[in-house]
């Protein structure tokens, strides 16, 4: 079962995290439970895999606000990154970015 | 202003928070929801949608810029096209530092990033931006007027006043509109059509000016006032406002004053002052729309306006002064002085004399003339009763009655006591009633005038032939002499050498059974043709210009010599 104290370890800034959520910790870890499901991952790895910059940007772009908001740093920065390579279009191997990312989201996931 | 205390107990403000992202709308509603009702929106048209269709009691925005189907930018850029969406306050949401210069460029009031600040922040930022979209919701319903929606007076002068210190080179002017005798149109069409010919004008003159930097107001009733780019010539404008009268089919005529290139010394009231000035100058002239003020403007405008302030202190130190002028029965083989009118001169001690001509008709437009009327007819009376206490002899003397006067219901009352109190009868004061007066109130003048003949009052038609000489009048209004206008006959015998007309105006006279009265007669010919014309009586310079009573004196003491 996902905690707070998980999350901390895991490397989330959960009281900044907590503190847009009021305080509230079930809130906070159901919100975190939905990102997970977020489709704009798939999105990302997808539209990155035909080459879509511009697609790949809007998800990458969406999910940075996303993971922001919930303080959960060790997703947060790589996508960050991500982001503004593609807002630059680089022309250049995304897939260890989008591997740190996944790996990322499915140590979160076995957290649940 | 503070107005952030619900408007209606009970009731929170509501705001829109659109975002496709799931987790952040669900972050904002839940720190929003205590304080306000909260709306949400997965995507930029739905958005939009929502946004219409609650547009009345939305309070406040919140925009994701980078949504599916409907991008916040486009979103920003159609609520700013739409006049009823453009007052509803958006903060922005973006993690996009670019994207925040964008969107304030588009409108939004403020935005927020992401990840968000925190909820304190949040709700701060909202609450400040709700409370100045109603601060200027609030502001923008009282600076307008509410008939033609343009500024209202005071606000349209702080906006100029705010122009005037940011551009303090810029050369301006200052526009005073008039529509031309306004109120006829009123009268003829009734207040609801005049207010449809106002917002008509308030229009065209937002098209007119739209392409430049320009403030226009309603100062009153069918005043505007425009501060505008200084241009050459505005008689294209005044004809496009004029043309307004072509929709409403009716003519209307916009005169305009213009204070070109102003003096930004001066402030704006005195600027605007000086436009009126000029527009006031047109009013009654019906071929010339557009007037530039020039400083012999205001110079005539202070002069008549010291005349008027020292009027109390000129009438209490008698600066006034009764003049006689006689007038001659021609009709015998010699001329025999007949009667004298009594004429006003205003000895100023520092001014001189001024000329009545100067004093008169700004008198009677202040209402200050039937004070002086009455002034003159009492030191008339005076100067008669002394003639015939002392010299034993008299002739009447005419007095002239304003226009005002003739509309004083005590007139008849305060005439019949000048001469008890002077020990006069009505035989010794002749009335002079301008031809002008009647063309006012017809039924009033024809019954004061009938009221004082009742009395024994005779009372002479002046200035006839002037311009408004109807025959209707002169066989509706009673009269005991007709007086043929000073200019009429200059005329006559300048310009024409043609006596035609004034033999007609001495037929009239012979036909109504009265005297006619030539005045101005200033040459011998002229007396002599006049009479042989048959002109009863005549007055002017050929006899004597006025005269001050004591060298009146000389005038009787020959008629008393006469008679002897």
């Amino acid at each position: 079962m996902l905690t707070v104290e998980a999350l901390r370890a895991f490397g989330a800034d959960t009281e900044d995290g907590l503190n847009r959520c009021m305080g509230n910790e079930g809130f906070y870890l159901k919100l975190v439970g939905r990102v997970l499901e977020d489709k704009n991952f798939e999105v990302l790895a997808e539209s990155i895999a035909r080459q879509d910059l511009d697609s790949a940007f809007d998800a990458a772009h969406s999910l940075k606000g996303v993971l922001g908001n919930l303080a959960l740093t060790p997703i947060f920065q790589p996508v960050c990154n991500i982001t503004e390579f593609l807002r630059a279009k680089a022309d250049m191997d995304y897939a260890p970015l989008l591997r740190e990312i996944t790996e990322m989201r499915d140590e979160l996931v076995r957290m649940l | 202003m503070k107005i952030f205390p619900d408007f209606i107990a009970g009731s929170k403000r509501q705001i829109l928070i659109a975002d496709d992202e799931y987790i952040n709308r669900e972050l904002l509603e839940n720190i929003l929801s205590d304080e306000y009702d909260v709306l949400k929106a997965e995507d930029g048209e739905m958005a939009y949608e929502m946004i219409k269709q609650n547009r009345k009691t939305l309070s406040l925005i919140l925009l994701d810029l980078n949504m599916p189907r409907m991008r916040g930018l486009d979103i920003l850029a159609q609520m700013n096209e739409d006049p009823y969406l453009k007052g509803i306050p958006v903060i922005v949401l973006t993690s996009d530092q670019d994207s925040e210069v964008a969107s304030l460029k588009r409108g939004a009031y403020d935005f927020i990033p992401k990840p968000y600040p925190q909820p304190d922040v949040i709700k701060a930022r909202i609450s400040r931006s709700i409370e100045l979209a109603e601060n200027r919701q609030i502001i923008s319903a009282t600076e307008r007027d509410e008939l033609t929606g343009l500024y209202n007076i005071e606000y349209f002068y702080r906006y100029c006043n705010q122009f005037d210190r940011f551009y303090p080179d810029t050369e301006m002017d200052a526009l005073c509109l008039d529509v031309n005798h306004f109120h006829v149109l009123n009268e003829r069409f009734g207040i609801e059509k005049g207010d449809e010919i106002l917002k008509k004008i308030a229009e065209r003159l937002e098209a007119v000016f739209a392409d430049q930097a320009s403030f226009i107001c309603r100062k009153a009733a069918d005043t505007f006032l425009v501060y505008c780019l200084h241009q050459d010539d505005y008689t294209k404008t005044a004809e496009m406002i004029s043309s307004v009268g072509d929709e409403l089919q009716t003519v209307i005529k916009i005169r305009v004053g213009v204070y070109s290139n102003c003096d930004k010394k001066l402030d704006l009231h005195r600027r605007f002052d000086r436009a009126k000035i000029a527009s006031d100058k047109i009013r009654n002239n019906y071929t010339v729309f557009v007037n530039e003020f020039d400083e012999a403007l205001i110079d005539a405008e202070l002069f008549s306006g010291q005349l008027v302030d020292e009027f109390p202190k000129a009438l209490a130190e008698k600066h006034f002064k009764v003049f006689f002028q006689p007038k001659f029965d021609i009709r015998g083989d010699k001329p025999a002085l007949a009667s004298a009118e009594a004429l006003v001169r205003w000895f100023h001690p520092t001014l001189g004399m001024i000329s009545p001509g100067a004093f008169i008709p700004l008198f009677e437009e202040d209402g200050l003339i039937a004070t002086l009327d009455e002034y003159v007819w009492r030191e008339a009376a005076k100067q008669v009763a002394d003639w015939k206490s002392r010299l034993g002899v008299s002739v009447p003397v005419s007095v002239n009655l304003s226009r005002a006067d003739l509309y004083d219901p005590n007139l008849v009352n305060a005439m019949k006591r000048i001469v008890d109190e002077n020990g006069l009868g009505t035989e010794d004061m002749y009335l002079e009633i301008t031809e002008s007066a009647y063309v006012s109130d017809s039924n009033q003048i024809v019954n004061q005038v009938k009221e004082l003949r009742e009395h024994g009052f005779f009372v002479e038609m002046d200035d006839f032939g002037s311009g408004y000489s109807s025959l209707n009048m002169i066989t509706e209004l009673p009269l005991d002499a007709l007086k043929l206008d000073m200019k009429f006959i200059r005329t006559a015998f300048d310009k024409q050498n043609d006596t035609r007309m004034i033999s007609i105006v001495i037929d009239i006279a012979d036909y109504l059974g009265v005297p006619a009265i030539a005045e101005g007669v200033e040459t011998e010919e002229q007396y002599l043709e006049l009479k042989k014309l048959g002109c009863s009586i005549i007055q002017g310079y050929y006899f004597s210009k006025p005269v001050p009573a004591e060298d009146f004196e000389k005038f009787l003491l020959e008629k008393q010599a006469s008679k002897m």
